[in-house]
């Protein structure tokens, strides 16, 4: 085998390491992306049989965004199993509990319930904010694009597009401002 | 007959109405309302100012009737918070119709627009005074981010 060969092979077969911000992501739509990555099936030697999946680190996952009312109809259910041990926990009572459960939920029911699945997760690293580990930083060599642009809060716009940006109602004449 | 009697009744109004020839202020200026205590009198005060949005203006926006989806095509999203500011006064009240000069459809999607662009946490500072003006503060699940879907207004 030749060292282009040999180094192809290596390129190919290595875990890559990828990092993912929640910033204002649906936790739903992101675990699609993330499984992706994960189990490996953006590779070409993609094989359920072959071990190629890659390392993901979620980070800011308490800042991922829900549309509308969802934080409210969104219920999650648990049973101890005993008599009278159901409980259902809705999605912002969990998020406040644990503010990586919501997305490892989402990425770990994305996924079909097999054997590979436990492994697969053990894959991926979740993070409330963006203080990482400095070990797992320096393996990330990737950052996966984000499906929603983070939308921008009116207080945080800087004061000269503000005073720039072309207004398109004026007053009319009587107008008391306030 | 219907006519008739408007003749009669303007012409009695403008009789009487005669002697009302004075004007309170100076007709037609934007105002400013200042407050002042002076010597333990609180003194308002009109204030004639230039609109503080006169000399920005959009040149087809000069118009009358200008809506930015009719007239433009423009897709406003409820993140376009920059478009959504100008058509609420500053304790976040949607202005009405015949200060913004939409039409009926276009006032009814802007208004949805602004409730969610408030609900999402995006204009902060267009609040009332009781606010606490951080979304991060609200109550229960209001605090955490969440956005909203376009298609899902009605009109």
């Amino acid at each position: 085998m030749s060292i282009a060969k040999r180094v192809q092979q290596w390129a190919t077969f290595a875990r890559t390491w990828h990092i993912y911000d929640c910033t204002w992501q649906n936790p739903f739509e992101s675990a699609q992306l993330v499984k992706t990555h994960l189990m490996g099936l953006h590779k070409p030697i993609y094989h359920p049989m072959n071990d190629c999946g890659d390392h993901v680190v979620v980070i800011n996952t308490k800042e991922i965004a829900l549309p509308g009312d969802e934080w409210v109809k969104r219920v999650y259910f648990h049973h101890t199993g005993y008599p009278g041990g159901a409980s259902w926990t809705l999605a912002w009572q969990l998020h406040e509990k644990d503010p990586t459960m919501v997305m490892k939920k989402a990425v770990y029911n994305s996924m079909r319930g097999n054997l590979q699945r436990r492994y697969t997760m053990q894959r991926l690293h979740l993070f409330a904010d963006d203080q990482v580990p400095e070990e797992i930083l320096t393996n990330v060599t990737n950052q996966i694009r984000t499906p929603r642009t983070v939308p921008q809060r009116l207080d945080h716009i800087d004061k000269e597009t503000l005073e720039n940006f072309p207004a398109i109602v004026d007053y009319p004449k009587d107008y008391v401002l306030r | 007959m219907a006519s008739l009697l408007k003749a009669a009744t303007s012409s009695l109004r403008s009789t009487f109405l005669q002697a009302r020839s004075i004007a309170t202020s100076p007709p037609l200026l934007i105002k400013e309302i200042h407050e002042k205590l002076e010597n333990n009198v609180l003194v308002y005060e009109g204030v004639n100012v230039v609109s503080p949005r006169a000399e920005k203006m959009l040149k087809p926006a000069c118009t009358s009737k200008f809506c930015p989806e009719c007239t433009l095509g423009l897709d406003i999203k409820h993140t376009d918070v920059l478009i959504l500011s100008q058509y609420v006064r500053s304790d976040g009240c949607m202005l009405p119709r015949r200060i913004t000069g939409l039409c009926h459809r276009q006032q009814k999607k802007m208004g949805a627009l602004v409730t969610m662009a408030q609900k999402a946490g995006l204009m902060p500072n267009l609040n009332p005074s009781w606010s606490k003006n951080d979304p991060k503060k609200r109550f229960g699940w209001r605090k955490f981010n969440k956005y909203f879907i376009e298609s899902t207004i009605k009109y």
